[in-house]
């Protein structure tokens, strides 16, 4: 199980993958949008995406966990 | 080994002494720190140094305990270490505290030795390493002495010795106080994770000052430190620590009138990694991997990251370049889009001052948006902080390469390299990546600022904004600022490894012939 956590503080911009979706290690979960950058949330390892704890839209902060990966 | 001869007596007892020396302090105390997997402080030493190259100096101080017949029976030795070895085959001074004697405390630090260390270290110009696991003052203490003093210690080295050798401060253990600045006030400082803090006071001290409970490493944790800047690196254990300063040590001289060490290099000064041409995308809000790209223009694992978790929007490594040692620059995008923040700044500022009293020169990788705007930003003093930044660098007299790799806007893309440097000679050697864009404001914000009224009165606002933006990408071309040599060259990205180390012979020539302690005027 491995947390995934916002690198930036800023808005949660596109989710990429759902709930029970298979992963691969750096592929792209989420992206982020911090002083007018994309900044992508990539998968720390293989494994299936468990939960998404953010929505489009939503605010983050730096070290924020925003998805769990089983 | 029994001695003979006419002096027997005297030598054995040198020898007993040496020996009772070598053994350190209270056993019980020297247990709990390998149960909890840490080094003695001779073995902390052993690991810092080339095999077998310890020298030490004032083994015998401490307090002596003697029999009626005063007769020597044993000693409390001082709780510091201290001595001469090399590190790859260079001298250092290296000070170690011992906190297996009496826990470090003051009481019985001989404070005369860890200052004599530091005046060696001083006198003759050689690198010094702190490994500080000392207690601070003790209350204890104005008991033996019969009356309270003002703090400082006279008999320090002057503070010019920042300005002359390498420090590198390694917390062992709690660091409080002048432990803590004996860490901190240091080139490279280094904490471990969980077994090392550093603060201006500690729980108890905190606690009856403010009120509030807190841990060690919840107070000034290696985390805590490493993101607010008052060390450099983080490590996860103290071989690790050790390891980290002699690396750190590798990229600079002896001391202010030296270069530093070349050393051989196996990769190809030429290689053009292909992949670096399409390493920035296209599109502007995409980021990249800045720690890459550093890692593909520096010789095969050279780069060594100071200060990874503070300030992160600029990175800061040693690097190096045909095996001659760099510092370099870069922005990091995927941190606050790149922007200068006041942390950043601070860092920067420092870095730079560190590559130019060691004659490093520096490699800057721009890709600058700007200072960081909003309320947080002005009241965390950015503007200050990159001010400070700006005189730095003007007053660094170190050779500078940049290449724009992306953007380089405002007051903070200004910053690319110096225009006039300490001595009035600054060449502004600058290249471009294809990918450049520069000016004193984005298009984006600046179209909407200076064509609003047209932008609101056309029939497709939208639809205009976007046409004028593109005329305006048009003209910010490098292409164009190339022509008027506003920029030397722009370069394909695969080729600038070649430019680099083709560069770097230049920088080194030039730094030789400019050795010595910099004069810096005041910021």
């Amino acid at each position: 199980m491995s947390e995934l956590k916002a690198e930036v503080t800023g808005t949660v911009w596109k989710i990429l993958c759902s709930p029970g979706q298979t992963v691969k290690q750096g592929d792209t979960i989420m992206i982020t949008e911090s002083m007018k950058m994309e900044i992508p949330v990539e998968a720390v390892s293989d494994g299936v995406l468990e939960t998404l704890h953010v929505q489009e839209g939503d605010s983050v902060r730096e070290g924020d966990t925003v998805a769990t990966l089983a | 080994m029994a001695r003979s001869g006419e002096w027997a007596d005297e030598l054995g007892e040198m020898d007993a002494r040496r020996q009772a020396a070598r053994e350190q302090g209270s056993a019980e105390l020297l247990d709990k720190l390998r149960q909890r997997d840490r080094l003695t402080a001779r073995e902390r030493i052993a690991a810092l140094l080339d095999e077998g190259s310890f020298r030490e100096f004032g083994m015998l101080a401490g307090k002596g305990d003697y029999g009626a017949q005063g007769d020597f029976e044993g000693s409390t030795r001082s709780a510091h270490i201290i001595g001469l070895g090399r590190v790859d085959g260079r001298k250092i001074v290296a000070a170690a505290g011992d906190s297996s004697v009496r826990g470090g405390s003051s009481e019985v630090a001989v404070a005369d030795k860890w200052i004599y260390a530091e005046r060696y270290a001083w006198e003759f110009k050689l690198p010094i390493v702190r490994l500080v696991a000392t207690a601070g003052g003790s209350v204890k203490l104005i008991e033996k002495m019969g009356h309270t003093k003002i703090p400082g210690y006279p008999s320090m080295p002057p503070a010019q010795m920042s300005g002359q050798v390498p420090i590198v401060g390694i917390a062992m253990g709690a660091c409080a106080g002048l432990g803590a600045v004996r860490v901190c006030g240091s080139h490279f400082a280094i904490m471990v994770r969980g077994s090392s803090q550093v603060f201006a006071g500690g729980p108890p001290v905190v606690k009856r000052a403010l009120g509030t409970t807190l841990s060690k490493d919840e107070l000034g944790g290696a985390d805590v430190h490493a993101a607010s800047g008052v060390i450099n690196n983080a490590v996860d254990s103290e071989r690790e620590a050790l390891q980290l300063a002699r690396r750190f040590l590798s990229y600079l001289p002896q001391n202010v009138w030296q270069q530093p060490p070349r050393s051989a290099c196996e990769d190809d000064p030429t290689r053009a990694d292909a992949w670096l041409n399409d390493a920035i995308p296209h599109d502007r809000r995409k980021v990249f991997n800045v720690h890459k790209i550093v890692a593909a223009l520096a010789d095969a694992g050279s780069v060594l990251e100071l200060s990874p978790r503070y300030g992160g929007s600029v990175v800061t490594v040693f690097a190096r370049l045909n095996g001659a040692a760099v510092g370099m620059i870069a922005n990091n995008p995927r941190v606050m889009g790149g922007a200068m923040t006041a942390d950043a700044a601070a860092k920067m500022e420092r870095f730079v001052d560190l590559c130019d009293t060691f004659h490093l020169p520096i490699v800057h990788l721009q890709d600058q948006p700007g200072l960081m705007v909003g309320e947080q930003a002005e009241r965390a003093g950015t503007l200050s902080a990159a001010t400070r930044l700006l005189l730095a660098i003007e007053q660094s007299t170190v050779p500078w390469i940049a290449i724009v790799l992306r953007r380089c806007f405002g007051l903070a893309g200004s910053m690319i390299s110096p225009l006039h440097d300490g001595i009035g000679s600054a060449l502004p050697h600058r290249f471009a990546w294809p990918s450049a864009r520069w000016g004193s404001i984005p298009i984006e914000g600046g179209v909407a600022a200076a064509y609003k009224r047209e932008i609101e009165a056309a029939a497709d606002p939208e639809a205009r904004r976007e046409e004028l933006e593109r005329y305006y990408h048009k003209l910010e071309s490098p292409f164009r600022t190339a022509e008027r040599f506003g920029v030397v060259d722009v370069i394909e990205p695969a080729s600038t490894r070649a430019l680099l180390c083709d560069w770097v012979d230049d920088a080194c020539a030039k730094t030789a012939r400019n050795l010595g302690p910099k004069y810096r005027t005041m910021r």
